[in-house]
């Protein structure tokens, strides 16, 4: 382990007991990735309702998408301003591992600078465009879709870096960030539960704005409204093999750890196996039961859901990061710098 | 030296953060903070006069504000961070270690603004009648005292690594906060955003707003703000050069590339030019010359792009004044390393030892290690593209050269003795 690329710690002490710092990155990494979730599912629902929208020449569809659209660019301020602190922390309580991922992809870690000012830029123009370029309807299509574009690649970096920096031994093995994409372990699973999260959104947007009408939903709304939860169920039941398959893109010393080796990853990786299921359930009786109060439920558990994922994906971290931190020991307050 | 690097090598390092820096000074102070206080003025005044014209003038600047400071505004400062974090990770640890609740607090202030200024732009039309219009100047009104103290909070750490005054030896986090510099240098910024918007929006203004009498109330109100600003920015900026050490006072001009002659005329020039629409704007709103905006707009760029140039480069050779160096090491750790040498402490480095066979590799490795923060091998700046500025050189003059090429006084430079190289 001597031979690894670790640097000894920054001498300034970690300004807070390491567990207030770990709770504090769990919640506000959740509050973070709840709105990213919002605003890619967002953007890529109003770009698809557009889309879908324009072929079928109708109405209805371009009213929903315009709401998305709407909704999409505040929820992206929203999910920028919610990363700094998770971000702030990660930097703090993982600098020896969280550095080096970072520099080791660092142009491309750059470039999500100018994508991300870009994708926000395209994301105004394409609201603030709706009426205007109501005959230039591919121009504003391509305006969206570019963003999207941009919004589904960007996660991608950020994966690599956070995957990549549970893996020490990988480090000096390839330079950049393509070939990491296929270097380390996990990436692609990780990404694919990301996008079915992601995926999983659209019902709420399908269901929500077709309750919120008044007077009746026309039968096709009302086909429209069924069609979103059930896609939600599928896509909630595919998001079940993803797990499984992250689960077992997991070195073989962690994954049993949540396979019964240990009391708590167990227990969080049971409940939210259980809890993925009944939102199953909530989902099929929203969507061919036609329920209300399932909708909600639904939205509730799924919630619920993603801070169990929150959390379990800090203890991933913490588990494959455990075997470095007694050889290379984090500067705690208790160990001040001599002065 | 604790981290592995990259290398810009056309660009350089350091104007990869520079670029970055001054878009969000230009923003942060110009856009976010003094654009806000203009807006929330404009929408008062349009309200005690109602003035719908005004009013519809101030709602556009309050989307424009939203536009900018949460696109380019709100990432560029995530990407300071960002780029500090890939080329000076040493520095920008050990600042969010010692700042790390202040970057909180200015975090939640920060959401604070965003949420506050979706809730300003948002709720424009909806908020017309007399009752709840007053309301939204509160909230305006907020929006930019939020703005500022995301500005009071950030500044404590940008002067601390000019002047961290007596944090060196006590490692308080409230003497590296309420440095030396702290409140000169608060009390230059902020008034140096009103002074940035008031171009900024001006020169839109006279652009794109063809009505006079809109114009005319518009730069009344800019006028208000200028006669204010411009005379503070001046006396709070004379303080802060005051509050600076001397050895950084005294590089201010190396800085700037330019002849101690040139700097006095071009900065000169520019502050005549300042001074000049800031008259012209409180007596004659109406006729201001387009060709008067577009020169102190060009002027003001200039200017903030100078002011950060030079307040990056006069702490050289450290990036924490008296703690850290430019490079990342340690000034404590100045003995050890010319005791153990550079490569034995270097993480990253490959090659631990200087040999004959290794000489070019391991010469490559201090390079990245000690000088790839603030030097390229043939970029476009000449003075610090070391291939261009020493090609020709035979080893004698190198040795010869080396500890005295910056020119800050610093004693102990890269040394050729294989097992005292390091630098600075």
């Amino acid at each position: 382990m001597n031979n690894l690329p670790i640097s000894p710690d920054n001498p300034l002490p970690i300004p807070g007991p390491i567990g207030l710092m770990e709770l504090l990155i769990i919640v506000t990494f959740i509050i973070h990735i709840l709105f990213v979730n919002f605003t890619v599912s967002l953007a890529t629902g109003a770009v698809g309702l557009e889309i879908a929208g324009k072929i079928r020449k109708n109405a209805l569809l371009y009213h929903m998408a315009k709401s998305c659209s709407f909704h999409a660019s505040i929820h992206k301020s929203i999910a920028v301003v919610m990363g700094v602190a998770p971000l702030l922390i990660i930097s703090v309580i993982y600098t020896q591992y969280f550095y080096p991922s970072t520099i080791l992809i660092g142009k491309t870690w750059l470039s999500v600078i100018p994508l991300l000012i870009i994708a926000f830029l395209l994301l105004y123009l394409y609201k603030f465009t709706w009426d205007k370029w109501e005959n230039k309807k591919a121009l504003h299509i391509l305006v969206g879709f570019a963003a999207v574009l941009i919004l589904l690649y960007i996660p991608l970096i950020f994966i690599v870096n956070i995957t990549s920096m549970l893996y020490p031994d990988k480090w000096g093995d390839v330079q950049g960030f393509f070939p990491s994409l296929l270097h380390y372990p996990q990436i692609w699973e990780r990404y694919l539960h990301f996008i079915l999260a992601t995926g999983g959104f659209y019902v709420f947007l399908f269901y929500a704005y077709k309750n919120r009408k008044k007077g009746g939903l026309e039968d096709y709304e009302q086909s429209l409204k069924l069609f979103g939860a059930k896609v939600g169920l599928w896509i909630t039941v595919l998001q079940l093999i993803a797990g499984f398959l992250l689960l077992f893109a997991f070195k073989t010393e962690v994954r049993i750890l949540f396979m019964g080796e240990d009391l708590l990853l167990t227990t969080l990786l049971m409940i939210s196996i259980v809890l993925t299921i009944i939102l199953c359930i909530f989902l099929f009786l929203a969507g061919y039961k036609d329920s209300f109060k399932s909708f909600v439920l639904s939205a509730a558990v799924f919630v619920l859901i993603v801070g169990i994922m929150g959390w379990i994906r800090h203890e991933v971290r913490e588990t494959y990061l455990s075997p470095y931190f007694d050889e290379f020991p984090r500067t705690e307050q208790s160990l001040e710098l001599e002065k | 030296m604790n981290f592995p690097s990259v290398d810009f090598s056309w660009l350089g390092n350091g104007t990869v953060i520079a670029i970055i820096t001054i878009a969000h000074v230009l923003i942060s102070h110009g856009v976010a903070i003094g654009t806000s206080v203009l807006t929330v003025s404009l929408e008062y005044r349009a309200f005690k006069t109602n003035n719908q014209k005004l009013d519809g003038l101030a709602k556009n600047m309050a989307k424009w504000i939203l536009i900018i400071t949460t696109t380019i505004g709100a990432m560029t400062g995530v990407g300071i961070w960002f780029s500090t974090t890939v080329i000076q990770p040493d520095s920008i640890g050990s600042l969010l270690r010692i700042f790390f609740w202040a970057w909180v607090t200015e975090w939640v202030c920060f959401i604070t603004e965003v949420i506050l200024l979706l809730v300003y732009y948002y709720t424009w039309n909806r908020w017309q009648d007399p009752e709840k219009k007053r309301k939204h100047i509160y909230i305006g009104i907020a929006l930019s005292i939020a703005s500022w103290l995301t500005m009071a909070i950030i500044t404590g750490v940008l002067a601390a690594k000019l002047t961290p005054g007596k944090w060196i030896d006590t490692f308080s986090f409230w003497n590296a906060f309420f440095n030396p510099t702290y409140l000169p240098s608060l009390g230059f910024r902020m008034f140096l955003a009103i002074l940035l918007a008031i171009v900024f929006a001006a020169f839109f203004i006279r652009l794109f707003v063809k009505e006079l009498s809109v114009r005319e109330e518009a730069f009344k109100v800019f006028g208000f703000w200028g006669a204010i600003s411009l005379p503070m920015t001046f006396v709070l900026g004379l303080w802060y050069l005051w509050a600076i050490p001397d050895q950084a006072y005294n590089m201010i001009v190396l800085a700037t590339g330019m002849t101690e002659t040139a700097f006095k005329i071009i900065n000169g020039i520019a502050l005549l030019i300042l001074i000049a629409f800031s008259i012209w704007l409180v007596r004659s709103p109406k006729t201001v010359p387009i060709i008067l905006s577009l020169a102190v707009f060009g002027a003001s760029v200039g200017f903030i792009g100078e002011f950060e140039v030079v307040r990056e480069y006069i702490r050289k050779p450290f990036i924490i004044y008296d703690y850290m160096y430019a490079n990342g090491l340690l000034a404590q750790d100045r003995e050890k390393f010319n005791e153990e040498g550079f490569l034995a402490n270097a993480t990253w480095a490959k090659e631990k030892e200087i040999m004959e066979e290794n000489k070019v590799e391991a010469g490559r490795e201090i390079f990245v290690g000690q000088c790839i923060a603030c030097h390229t091998i043939n970029g476009w700046r000449t003075k610090r593209a070391l291939g261009k500025r020493l090609a020709g050189w035979d080893e004698e003059s190198l040795k010869n050269y080396i500890p005295t090429c910056i020119r800050c006084g610093s004693p102990c430079l890269l040394s050729w003795e294989p097992k005292r190289n390091w630098m600075p």
